[in-house]
């Protein structure tokens, strides 16, 4: 970590020889959450970043310890907000672990389903967002965050359709899942997809060729493949700078291993190689969203259901770890049972928080307006943050 | 009545007429961009939305007016009218019509473009009056941004003038008669002065992919951010009437001013003017809406490296193909 | 800007690049917008949207459904509901039941635990106000919103059968394991 003097300098003043310190604080339009970044510059460039965090903390741990296994995956979901589906998926994926208990096929490939449309509409909110970082909110990136935020208010309806919630779904429970495909579904859901393929199309039309675009992401950020090890980014951020690593090929949960998942690899690691992975994620999602939909199997959708969906569930001693694909990297939950029907203790692995420690790493050096970018492209949530 | 008098009564009404298009146009590029973006603009207050640049106007009227403590009280109080008043004065000299305007000076364009750089004097004092580092940073790169594409502005601005062989605006006009008289017609010289215009018009005017001036996800508003009320409504007004002043320069110059079928019949010409600002304005609200913004250091080399040697080169090609006998319509 | 193309090359690029990102938004111009005009049009929610809560009455008789058993206090993650239970001759009844609407997560787990369908959701949101103690539901609030708007399809046994295993094994569940009727147990 490079050592700044921010904090012996009062912020409002000039910390030596020409250098401003200015502070990107908590209530900022580009800070996707509530995130603090002491920015030390040097004309327009950036020479050090003091990060802050910590100002969305919710104690999701401790909560964890005074709800039961059944009350709390709607709880898990607020974590990572944007991407409610695979957070509440990593919390039900441990509690099975440890407890041992079956999914049935349907339920599995259900989750599978969910998944991978929420990938699509937490994408299609980042490229809004990001879009509208590097082009400010009366222009042109403000046009791409309505047409992006258009997209994922369809995929939206479509869960609302399904679990009557648009943002935080519950839509888990221990042992499957909670609602079934209600009629006519299967067919909104095509239509959707395909409309949003279309859709994509045209937004990388608007952006792909672009020279202002490109000139703003290719050689900025760049993340060397051993600094992203190092400090252990995952998701796009790995993917972006050439490890192929994604949990859904290494280490299949939910059979996902019947869906022979293609991983995007770019090698360049700048925010551009990151965003080339994310537009090959959303093509990626919508393959697997066919696939699933041609074979999803009948049966129950959960293995705890009717009356005992609402019972208590005793998990025996033990303690385990799951870990998703979820939309920004991996996300990891760490259960410890104790026989009882609440956990004895309870870690979130917060996708955005491992991706966010390489922002003081990666910042020095590039100017102002690339620090927006930059943080856009790591796309952070700060639910997952704090916790 | 004294012509002194008479001058008064004119600059009046077209101050007002000035102000009045500035707001509505303010509803019309809202309305515009909305409808790019898949939505609706303002409806609801007024019919269609009519009456929101007035609801917006006594809004900005009754709010507070705020003075931030440390800031350098003069300079923060005056920033807003520094910054106006050259945005007003150039629409001294643009003639709506033949004989209709406050004073067809015979060095209008030269005027035009000279008060037209002033603005750059009430923008910094705004930053630096607001005791504020965003607002500082902001202005900094606004000067820098100004004056680098203030010279590609006045440079393509002046190959109609090499053309036309005069700086009177109306001779400018008169100069492009003819069915197909337009400058923007002229073979390549033309086109191509147009284009260069309106890019370095989108520059001067801080106006996306340029805007890294305001920078609403960095800098939170630039310049303006601590103003509010009355004074921040100022300041808007000034930049949009620049917007407009600087549109009725380009159809002036490229477009053939007040030029069309059935101009010599009365306001009918005047109506042609207005349309072909408000189509370059359209064109240029188009442009803000689409694009993401560019960072300053490329702003300025995109300035320095590209538009400003490609003006040149053009300036000094209207002038070589003038002296060979091209030139005029 | 990568300086391995020729001038001219590039500036084509760079023409066609805009020109395909401004008719983009040219296309979009000419299409419908998707704006709902809210308060005057609303639009249409769908069968199982989680709304307000409500307390619901008998279809035929006419009586409350809620027997006062307090699952749906237990398993409230954020406890929002307390009901005091009022014993009668042939059935129990709620003497109060509040809902502080105002902390309700609308996470649905009350709904899918009432044995009785007492509790449901409604297919509205609409219940802003300026003062938040018009949040807190009592039991007369909770019945006239039951009646004021358009219930939900999810009750609570419409979401425990939805999740059940084909029919003989329902059977083989319906009579195993009764709903109960006195939270001996709790559930949460």
């Amino acid at each position: 970590m490079p050592q700044t003097d921010t904090r012996q300098v009062v912020e409002l003043g000039y910390g030596g020889s020409e250098r401003l310190v200015m502070n990107m604080g908590p209530q900022h339009p580009s800070a996707h959450g509530v995130f603090r970044a002491i920015l030390t510059l040097e004309g327009e460039t950036v020479v050090a970043v003091d990060a802050v965090i910590g100002y969305l903390h919710r104690c999701h741990e401790k909560l964890a310890e005074t709800l039961t296994y059944v009350q709390y995956p709607s709880i898990a979901s607020k974590t990572d907000y944007v991407a409610a589906m695979t957070a509440e998926l990593a919390y039900v994926a441990a509690v099975e672990r440890v407890g041992k208990i079956d999914v049935p096929t349907r339920a599995q490939y259900l989750r599978v389903l969910m998944a991978e449309l929420q990938r699509i509409a937490s994408h299609c909110l980042w490229l809004g967002t990001w879009c509208m970082d590097m082009g400010g909110a009366l222009g042109g990136g403000a046009t791409i965050f309505l047409y992006a935020i258009r997209e994922r208010e369809s995929v939206l309806d479509l869960f609302e359709a399904l679990t009557g919630a648009r943002l935080l779904y519950g839509f888990h429970q221990i042992g499957g899942t909670r609602y079934d495909l209600p009629a006519g579904w299967t067919a909104a859901c095509r239509e959707t997809i395909g409309r949003i393929e279309q859709r994509i199309g045209e937004y990388e039309a608007m952006l792909e060729d672009n020279a202002f675009f490109l000139v703003r992401t290719q050689g900025v950020g760049v993340i060397s493949q051993e600094l992203a090890l190092d400090v252990g980014v995952s998701g796009p951020l790995l993917r972006g700078s050439g490890v192929a690593y994604d949990l859904r090929r290494v280490a299949p949960y939910s059979s996902y291993e019947d869906f022979g998942v293609r991983v995007p690899v770019e090698t360049a690691g700048d925010c551009h190689a990151r965003y080339r992975v994310r537009m090959a994620e959303f093509r990626e999602s919508i393959r697997l969203v066919r696939l699933v939909l041609d074979g999803l199997p009948a049966g129950p959708i959960s293995s705890r259901p009717g009356v005992k969906s609402v019972g208590q569930v005793r998990v025996p001693k033990g303690e385990g770890y799951a870990a998703v694909e979820g939309a920004r990297g991996e996300i990891g939950c760490y259960v410890i049972a104790d026989g009882g029907p609440k956990p004895y203790r309870l870690k979130w692995r917060g996708a955005s928080f491992s991706n966010l420690s390489v922002l003081p790493h990666i910042l020095p050096g590039h100017k102002v307006a690339d620090v927006v970018a930059i943080m856009g492209s790591v796309d952070p949530v700060f639910g997952e943050v704090d916790r | 009545m004294p012509a002194l008098a008479w001058d008064a009564v004119v600059g009046f009404i077209v101050l007002n007429a000035v102000i009045g298009m500035v707001t509505y146009v303010t509803l019309l590029e809202r309305k515009f961009a909305a409808r790019m973006q898949s939505r609706i603009g303002p409806y609801y207050v007024g019919p269609r939305g009519l009456l929101q640049p007035i609801a917006d106007a006594l809004k900005l009227m009754l709010k507070e007016d705020i003075v931030p403590t440390r800031a350098d009280r003069w300079v923060y109080n005056l920033a807003p009218l520094a910054f106006l008043l050259p945005c007003i004065l150039i629409f001294a000299t643009i003639p709506f019509a033949p004989g209709l305007g406050v004073a067809d000076l015979n060095i209008g364009v030269l005027f035009f473009l000279a008060v037209s750089a002033l603005e750059v004097v009430g923008l910094f004092m705004g930053g630096w009056g607001s005791n504020n580092k965003y607002a500082l940073l902001s202005s900094m790169r606004a000067v820098n941004q100004i004056i680098s594409y203030d010279l590609p502005f006045i440079f393509t601005a002046l190959v109609p003038v090499v053309l036309a062989g005069s700086l009177q605006m109306s001779a400018i006009v008169d100069a492009q008669a003819g069915v197909f008289g337009w400058f923007v017609f002229y073979p390549v010289i033309g086109q191509l002065a147009f284009v260069a215009f309106l890019v370095a018009t989108l520059a001067a005017e801080n106006r996306v992919p340029f805007d890294i001036l305001e920078a609403e996800s960095e800098l939170v508003a630039g310049f303006r951010v601590e103003y509010s009320g009355m004074k921040f409504a100022l300041i808007q007004l000034g930049e949009y009437a620049h917007m407009i002043g600087t549109s009725f320069l380009g159809a002036l110059l490229f477009l053939g001013g007040w030029l069309g079928p059935g101009s010599d019949l009365p306001f009918v010409g005047a109506l042609w003017f207005l349309v072909k600002a408000m189509a370059i304005f359209l064109v240029v609200t188009w442009v803000r809406w689409s694009f993401v913004r560019i960072r300053v250091d490329q702003i300025l080399a995109i300035s320095w490296k590209l538009l400003l040697p490609a003006s040149i080169v053009l300036l000094m090609a209207t002038a070589l193909v003038v002296a060979l006998g091209g030139g005029g319509a | 800007m990568p300086d391995d193309r020729s001038f001219v090359a590039e500036t084509t690029h760079l023409v066609r690049a805009v020109g395909r990102a401004m008719g983009v938004t040219f296309r979009n111009l000419l299409r419908r917008p998707v704006t709902v005009r809210y308060p005057t049009v609303k639009r249409v929610y769908p069968d199982r949207f989680r709304g307000i809560l409500a307390l619901t009455y008998d279809g035929e008789t006419g009586e409350e459904n809620c027997i006062g058993c307090r699952l749906c206090e237990y398993i409230c993650p954020p406890q929002v509901i307390k009901v005091e239970m009022l014993k009668a001759e042939k059935r129990n009844f709620a003497k109060t039941f509040t809902l502080e609407l105002y902390a309700c997560e609308f996470c649905e787990l009350c709904v899918q635990v009432c044995p009785t369908d007492a509790i449901i959701m409604m297919k509205s949101f609409d219940l802003a106000t300026g003062d938040r103690r018009e949040l807190l539901l009592d039991k007369d609030r909770l019945h006239a919103l039951g009646l004021a708007f358009d219930p939900s399809w999810a009750t609570g046994n419409r979401l425990r059968d939805a999740q059940a295993p084909p029919k003989p094994a329902k059977a083989e569940a319906k009579t195993a394991a009764p709903p109960r009727t006195d939270a001996t147990e709790p559930a949460g």
